[in-house]
């Protein structure tokens, strides 16, 4: 297996603060990855590194071989890489069809003077991008929600439409922060499928999640932060018997004893 | 040698008429975000109402300087009180409005009281009476300095110190910065930003009022639409500082003073308002936080 | 809370309403006088102004607050090239639209990366430069103070549109064409892309969004349509001075977009009428008129923050 996603000793520093530092992994394709650490970490910080949220003080990301590192968010969509949020972003004034229809943006191939006209090849991409739309609201389940703005949704449901909004481009590479957050048991248990799902169909995963069972469960490989560095990493059995790993979840057992 | 002084001297009065105003601007937007298009309209009232005072008692044989301060009182009083008057009726409504609303009230606030200056006062150029002010006037180093230049420098000096010192040094002061960093917190923390914001809109119209006064004993003239004019320049001036920040409306205004000054030396009349104007878009596009404002980063 | 369905009846129905209604307007010529007509006219060309800046302020969200600029760029390439050339008015139709357009994205450029409130002052400052330029008889072809006069009559197919009615009827098409060209922004790729900017512009971008091309392409189109404005404007006053495009005007328009509703063509008609037409019928009160037009402002965003006729959130 290729590395699809290559992180090689990226850092950065907000003032005096280095959120990241010296971290380095890769996301092999067709894989699950979680990203795992205790609050503050740095693993949201991880993932606006890749998306070109934010710029790099120092080391490189690779994508398929070569070098991403500080291209602007549009550009890094375009090479199909995808993401939702911790704190879900919706457009607050759209239904849920509009919303999952945004993220067919890159493969809209008409110009805006042909859309202003109603150009007749216009209209019929229209029709295209509805139907793609429609296929991905079904098959997450959120046809019945269609003409419901986004936001006036449960917050699980909410989820599902940002991670429709991905699916819809067809990306190589999802990243999801935090999906199960906010999520009841049914409900996570139920993103445990989904997830499964997006690798079946051929999508590369990468994914924060503090919920330990939907990470142990579906994740081929993990990787653990803590400070901004990487801990471990390994298979789920691997990092469940990591003594480092316990150490920064739990704190050392002669602190505890002190305290 | 003496023009080059003489403008030095012309700057830092202008600079500190536009720094008196600017802060007005700058300590609306600090707490509110707010820019108050009315500000300058405000400002040009309280040069109205002293000019009124002082004309109906120019030749009644009063001490031109006693009768100066009285003007200065009941301009800062009247112009105060519309301050809060504007702010509760077209700005608090709108706190949690639309940014835009807010905005176009403003606009409409700044039309309502230039129109309403026109309609008490009239359309035509006041003039401000003479005699009042001693006419002193110092030769130093090839330049002439009146009375009324040093009377200015001097005044906003002492104001823009005491401004510092009550918002950095008083407990309400500290207060006025909690509330211009996150209203919301401050309020947890028990800080009345009701209260902060009314005061705001005391203290800015106020020494706007002073401003605008000045304005009017400096070139010894008022029109309606002076407003626009002059506050435009002060709004210059604090974007100039980085708004928001009450020592950088003050370096500002002094700065956008002198430059115009020399501006004015050595430049085409003409073509000095679009210089500075020229000047506002490049400091925008280098450093759109201004000389001492901070930078805003977005959270994610 | 659910979105009406696409393509609703309720869509149609409204389009249709605003089809009479245009269509009736056509009728206008028939029952006012002259100097209604030219009222008429001039309110049609401001619709247009009005609308080309709902393009950038209320559809691309971003506040610009010198759009007299395009506006006066329009009528000026239209009137140095009439007078000054000899161009019949048509020919220069597509010269005037295309410099504001240039003009327009030239300025966005480098000043969209500015946020909010600093964009509305580098935008009030290119106004007043532009104004100073004028005055100023740029390049000595701007005519200074008193502007450009004598612009010929517009003839179309050998036909002059000599009478004020002709006038209308061409400034009259102009808005209705502008319309459909607004109803259409909200169904294609580019005008859905300014809303999902305007929204949450991170997101945008994470979903592949290019915010600089598109917001430059908003202010290219809006300065461009404003351009248009401009050549009727000049044609309707045959003479074209620096005062009809200072600061004040783009207040106005900024005013018109959120006072009507921003994003919605009947909202920013409804503007521009409030703004621009009651206050004809004041006329004798000029006086009080502005006194009373600032108070309006006021009341309208305290009591409609939103604008009198705010865009319905629907599919499209």
């Amino acid at each position: 297996m290729s590395a699809l996603l290559e992180l090689r000793s990226v850092g950065i520093s907000f003032g005096g603060l280095r959120a990241v530092d010296q971290l380095s992994f890769s996301v092999a394709e067709g894989q699950i990855v979680g990203l795992i650490g205790p609050n503050g970490a740095g693993k949201t910080t991880v993932f606006n590194l890749i998306t070109g949220v934010y710029r790099p003080t120092n080391g490189e990301i690779l994508w398929q071989g070569s070098r991403i590192t500080g291209l602007r968010p549009h550009r890094v969509a375009a090479l199909g890489i995808r993401r939702t949020f911790q704190t879900i972003r919706l457009f607050a004034e759209m239904s849920v069809f509009e919303n999952v229809r945004a993220g067919c943006h890159l493969g809209v191939r008409q110009h805006w003077w042909q859309g202003v006209l109603q150009l007749p090849a216009q209209r019929r991409e229209e029709a295209e991008l509805a139907e793609r739309t429609h296929a991905v609201l079904r098959r997450l389940q959120l046809e019945t929600h269609a003409n419901d703005l986004a936001v006036s949704l449960p917050y699980g449901l909410q989820r599902r439409v940002e991670l429709a909004r991905t699916l819809v481009g067809e990306p190589k590479l999802v990243i999801l922060d935090e999906p199960a957050a906010g999520l009841n048991d049914a409900e996570s248990e139920a993103l445990n499928e989904t997830i499964l799902g997006v690798r079946a169909s051929g999508i590369t995963v990468l994914l924060v999640e503090h919920d330990m069972n939907v990470v142990m469960k579906v994740s081929d490989h993990i990787v653990v932060l803590n400070f901004g560095r990487l801990i471990a990493e390994g298979d789920a059995v691997a990092i469940r018997d990591n003594s480092a790993v316990i150490e920064a979840y739990l704190g050392r057992e002669d602190e505890e004893a002190a305290a | 040698m003496g023009t080059f002084v003489q403008q030095v001297f012309n700057g830092l009065t202008v600079g500190g008429i536009y720094a008196l105003i600017a802060l007005g601007y700058t300590m609306v937007y600090g707490v509110m975000r707010l820019i108050n298009f009315a500000h300058g309209d405000l400002c040009i009232l309280g040069a109205f109402i002293g000019l009124t005072l002082l004309s109906g008692a120019a030749g009644s044989g009063h001490p031109g300087v006693a009768l100066l301060l009285l003007a200065f009182v009941l301009a800062i009083a009247v112009v105060a009180a519309a301050g809060v008057l504007l702010e509760f009726v077209a700005y608090r409504p709108l706190r949690r409005a639309d940014r835009l609303a807010a905005v176009v009230s403003a606009l409409g606030a700044s039309v309502l009281i230039e129109n309403g200056i026109m309609i008490v006062w009239g359309p035509n150029v006041h003039v401000f009476p003479s005699g009042l002010l001693p006419e002193t006037v110092w030769h130093v180093a090839g330049a002439a300095i009146t009375f009324v230049q040093v009377l200015i420098i001097l005044a906003s000096v002492v104001l823009m110190a005491a401004l510092y010192v009550f918002v950095h040094h008083t407990k309400f002061g500290t207060a006025i910065r909690a509330a211009a960093i996150d209203q919301d917190t401050a309020r947890l923390m028990g800080i009345n930003v009701n209260r902060v914001i009314v005061t705001v809109f005391v203290v800015g119209p106020a020494l706007g009022a002073i401003g605008g006064l000045f304005v009017g004993v400096y070139y010894r003239e008022a029109y309606f639409t002076m407003g626009w004019v002059y506050g435009l320049y002060a709004f210059i001036a604090a974007i100039l500082g980085g708004i928001g920040n009450i020592p950088g409306a003050m370096l500002g205004g002094v700065l956008l003073g002198l430059f115009n000054a020399f501006a004015a030396g050595y430049i085409s009349s003409s073509w000095q308002d679009a210089i500075t104007f020229a000047l506002l878009i490049g400091i925008l596009l280098v450093r759109p936080t201004g000389l001492l404002g901070e930078r805003v980063a977005e959270k994610v | 809370m659910t979105v009406p369905p696409a393509r609703g009846i309720l869509a149609y129905r409204n389009e249709a309403i605003g089809a009479l209604l245009w269509a009736l307007g056509l009728a206008l010529p028939a029952v006012l006088d002259s100097s209604w007509v030219a009222v008429a006219a001039i309110f049609a060309i401001y619709a247009i102004t009005a609308l080309s800046e709902d393009v950038i302020l209320g559809r691309g969200g971003m506040f610009d607050m010198g759009h007299a600029v395009y506006f006066g760029i329009g009528a000026y390439v239209t009137a140095i090239l009439n007078t000054e050339f000899g161009w019949p008015i048509f020919a220069t139709l597509p010269f005037a639209i295309l410099a504001a357009a240039a003009v327009g994205a030239l300025l966005a450029a480098p000043l969209i990366r500015l946020r909010g409130d600093y964009l509305l002052v580098a935008t009030i400052g290119f106004n007043a430069i532009f104004v100073l330029a004028m005055q100023n008889n740029l390049a000595g072809i701007t005519g200074g103070s008193d502007g450009l006069t004598g612009l010929d009559v517009p003839v179309l197919f050998g036909l002059p549109l000599e009478s004020q009615s002709a006038m209308f009827w061409l400034d009259w098409v102009a808005l209705g064409i502008v319309m459909v060209l607004m109803r259409n922004l909200d169904r294609c790729e580019f005008g859905r892309t300014l809303r999902y900017l305007k929204q949450d512009e991170l997101a945008a971008t994470t979903l592949g969004v290019d915010a600089r091309a598109a917001k430059t392409l908003a202010f290219a189109v809006g300065a461009g349509l404003a351009g248009l404005a401009g050549t009727l404007f000049a044609v309707q006053l045959s003479t074209v001075s620096p005062t009809s495009f200072v600061f004040t005007e783009s207040v106005t328009l900024f005013a018109i977009v959120i006072v009507g509703g921003k994003g919605s063509v009947p909202g920013v008609l409804l503007g521009t009428a409030l703004m621009f037409v009651v206050p004809q019928f004041f006329r004798q009160f000029a006086t009080y008129r502005y006194f009373a037009f600032g108070f309006a402002m006021i009341a309208v965003m305290v009591l409609r923050p939103q604008g009198l006729w705010p865009r319905r959130i629907q599919n499209e």
